[in-house]
């Protein structure tokens, strides 16, 4: 073993430098993936010579992307040796920032959150204030966990976000909160921590939690659905997540009902405002002593009234189910999920009725071949789906294999030059715009 | 918060669970009548699996516990003290996993290190209940069935307004903190520092951590030396602050401390007008009891909610006997009350003259 380390590392020297990073990128993703773990099945899957395998690996044993790990199920002759993938190198800042709330934890290289937090935020507090306490929760969460210095940071935003033109290029404005519109958010996140910054809609994100780690996890055709203050739905098909042209997709609160959009009759607000005019009105006594107690309600009050048996309660969340279930029915015939997975504050709080509802409407409304092992079931994960999905996110690009050769014989993304390049640039543009006039207000 | 009943906490719970849930108020969680018929049919046997059972907060936790399984004819079957020992809870669950217990309460010791342990109890067909915290990763309806804790984010939070009233202007806050990773102080740590941030933004905040209780005198005595300006200490629960308090004061050395949880030593250091000044005290009892009526009602097949929170009540020195009763559901120990009696008459003393 040790005389093939020392005399084959020559023997494999690559002819071109790209013919490495190759190389380099293909076993080490093969190595992080678990497809190929042992020399041997490496030099299968690979289709390397043993010796350019041999030269690889110790290459990223040094640079301390990979070690040696136990040994393997012996197939004639001695047990060999099982690669491992060091999730220990780096760490992964990740956010899910919504309207109400603010989640943020700590991922390990294997998208395995070490530690979470989620508390109460209003958006318009304003996108200062929101960075503000980004960044104070990352340093403690880096000083709490004493883990490694971050690779990068995975976002959450609410809102669709465009996809960038390339790779490290940060997506200018975050379309969906008017008020934070010309304000370098990501920008100045990403020069904060000196690491690349991800960030994806909320509902992709929570999506891609819950195909990690939640409902979803093994299946390759899901849909998520967040059904909040607005409603949109999240789609994984044959294991990759559905963008859009425009990284737009999902956007199902914008269906008509009748001459309303969906969000308008079924998502958060809506219920609480039926649910204040039935308490108004007389229709719900429960309600009625609610208000009087709070002096307002919000959609866990209903769907709290409704598991104690309120009548009105219990037809008001079946009858957001239907509308709901009929915006989701034509894509699930569209798609053939095997899972449907319910998410966000109104499905937490809507209990059975507001999920009889959906089902109801899909399963009325799709093919008999679609629905025939289709399975609707609640969020177990909550918001936290949304920060495993944002480190899946970074993982993604990080190790996507493009990007990958761009850094992986340097042993680390933050030495990538491109992600420099654009680290400069970054800091450039908001010296300059830091060195402008003052007065300038963002519209 | 916290001039309200424990009866009435419904708009006062400031954190969120270990999911992001919203709270669901503990006294919200009540069985039916025919519920509970059912459940007194069926007797129930549930095991609880402490950190410790010596505590002030564990014994008061331990008898909500009792009383309420016992109303509905379950039986506390056994009780484990981990003593602090991960160890010691791995193998307990293993254990309690394959014996004839219908569910068990329990509270995780750290994070990530006991949470296999925790789904594979649930997994050998026990319902879990968990206290204060839920490791990273474990997921309600999969691998537990609800959470039920005390509002630590609100407990951190009323503990920096308390400590604030003792930091000058410009002055310095030590946190001393929990070396573990354990979701319940970490939230108790992030409120104190984020109502310092934005009420207090000129206090300046240092931190020492300790990994066991022993510890915690020690990482006080640190804290002071490295920062001699300091004002005041928010410990991140009763016993090390206590720990602090006594190595403080060896080396007479006297500062305001607020610290979470009514222990009987803080009690009475309180009403001696000692050096702890505040608390965000935890009511052990009735999340113990809230517990109970959960794991019953997961073991009845009844939805739970992931989320289940108590607000906590904040004591001050002057009404300490009033909160002991609320908290303990007993009479405050003659030596709290002779305390409070004494510095009061001292109080109108020095007033005279």
């Amino acid at each position: 073993m040790a005389e093939e380390k020392t005399t084959l590392r020559s023997v494999g020297r690559p002819r071109s430098v790209d013919a490495a990073q190759a190389s380099l990128a293909l076993l080490l993703n093969l190595v992080r993936t678990g497809a190929a773990t042992t020399r041997q099945e490496l030099e299968r899957r690979s289709e390397l010579g043993r010796a350019v395998v041999a030269d690889r690996l110790a290459t990223m044993i040094e640079l301390g992307l990979l070690k040696e790990g136990e040994l393997g199920q012996a197939t004639g002759g001695r047990a060999p040796r099982q690669m491992r993938f060091r999730q220990d190198a780096g760490s992964l800042l990740v956010s899910a920032i919504d309207q109400s709330s603010i989640a943020l934890g700590i991922a390990d290289l294997n998208g395995q959150m070490l530690v979470e937090h989620h508390e109460a935020a209003q958006l318009d507090a304003g996108p200062e204030a929101i960075l503000d306490r980004l960044a104070t929760i990352f340093d403690w969460l880096l000083q709490e966990t004493e883990k490694p210095a971050p690779w990068g940071i995975g976002l959450a935003l609410p809102g669709p976000i465009e996809k960038p033109a390339a790779d490290f290029e940060i997506v200018p404005v975050l379309q969906t909160i008017q008020s934070w519109q010309g304000f370098p958010f990501l920008e100045r996140l990403s020069m904060r921590f000196g690491v690349p910054i991800f960030a994806r809609s909320g509902v992709q994100t929570m999506t891609m939690g819950e195909a990690k780690a939640g409902g979803g996890r093994g299946l390759s055709d899901i849909i998520y659905v967040k059904l909040g203050r607005s409603i949109s739905a999240g789609l994984i098909s044959e294991g990759q997540l559905h963008r859009g042209a425009q990284g737009a997709a999902g956007m199902i609160g914008h269906s008509r009902v009748g001459d309303e959009l969906l969000e308008a009759v079924a998502g958060a607000e809506a219920i609480a405002r039926e649910g204040k005019a039935a308490a108004e009105d007389g229709r719900s006594p429960y309600l009625a002593q609610t208000l009087e107690r709070q002096g307002e309600l919000s959609v866990v009050d209903i769907g709290h009234a409704a598991q104690l048996g309120d009548l009105f309660c219990v037809e008001l969340l079946g009858r957001c189910g239907r509308l709901v279930g009929e915006a989701l029915a034509p894509l699930t015939n569209l798609v053939n999920p095997s899972l449907i997975v319910v998410g966000g504050v109104v499905a937490e709080s809507g209990g059975d009725s507001l999920l009889a509802g959906i089902r109801e409407a899909v399963y009325r409304q799709s093919h008999p071949m679609v629905s025939r092992d289709l399975q609707i079931m609640r969020s177990q994960m909550g918001a936290s789906s949304g920060l495993v999905g944002a480190a899946q996110v970074v993982l993604e690009e990080l190790f996507a294999p493009a990007m990958l050769q761009g850094w992986v014989g340097h042993g680390s993304p933050l030495h990538h030059p491109e992600f420099q390049k654009s680290l400069e640039r970054v800091t450039a543009a908001l010296a300059s715009k830091a060195a402008q006039p003052a007065g300038r207000v963002a519209p | 918060m916290n001039s309200k009943t424990p009866g009435d906490t419904a708009m006062s719970i400031a954190g969120l669970g270990p999911h992001g849930e919203r709270a669901v108020p503990a006294d919200q969680i009540q069985l039916t009548q025919t519920d509970a018929a059912q459940a007194r049919g069926r007797r129930f046997s549930v095991a609880v699996v402490l950190h410790t059972t010596t505590s002030d907060w564990s014994k008061q936790e331990l008898a909500g516990i009792a009383a309420a399984l016992g109303l509905y004819s379950a039986a506390l079957v056994e009780v484990v003290d981990c003593n602090f020992d991960f160890e010691l809870q791995v193998a307990a669950l293993a254990r309690l996993a394959r014996e004839k217990v219908d569910a068990v309460i329990s509270i995780p010791i750290g994070n990530a290190r006991v949470a296999q342990a925790h789904r594979a109890l649930t997994q050998s067909g026990r319902r879990l209940v968990l206290l204060d915290n839920a490791p990273t990763g474990m997921l309600p309806g999969t691998d537990y069935a609800s959470v039920v804790s005390t509002d630590n984010f609100g407990l951190g939070q009323s503990c920096a307004a308390m400590l604030s009233a003792h930091i000058p202007q410009g002055g310095a806050a030590g946190i001393l903190g929990y070396g573990i990773d354990f979701f319940a102080t970490h939230e108790r740590e992030i409120a104190f520092r984020k109502w310092m941030g934005s009420h207090r933004p000129d206090v300046t905040l240092v931190r020492e951590r300790f990994a066991d209780l022993d510890g915690a005198g020690a990482a006080a005595l640190a804290m002071v030396g490295k920062t001699p300006s300091l004002s005041g200490i928010f410990a991140v629960w009763d016993v090390p602050a206590m720990k602090a308090v006594q190595a403080l004061a060896q080396k007479n050395i006297d500062i305001p401390i607020t610290t979470v949880d009514l222990g009987n030593e803080v009690a009475l250091d309180m009403a001696r007008h000692g050096m702890i000044k505040g608390v965000g005290a935890q009511l052990p009892y009735d999340q113990g009891s809230a517990a109970a009526r959960v794991t019953l009602a997961a073991l009845l097949g009844l939805p739970v909610p992931p989320w289940v929170a108590l607000a906590g009540r904040e004591v001050t020195p002057s009404d300490v006997i009033e909160a002991y009763q609320v908290i303990w559901h007993l009479p405050a120990p003659r030596t709290i009350i002779e305390s409070v009696r004494s510095s009061f008459a001292a109080q109108i003393q020095d007033a005279g003259e």
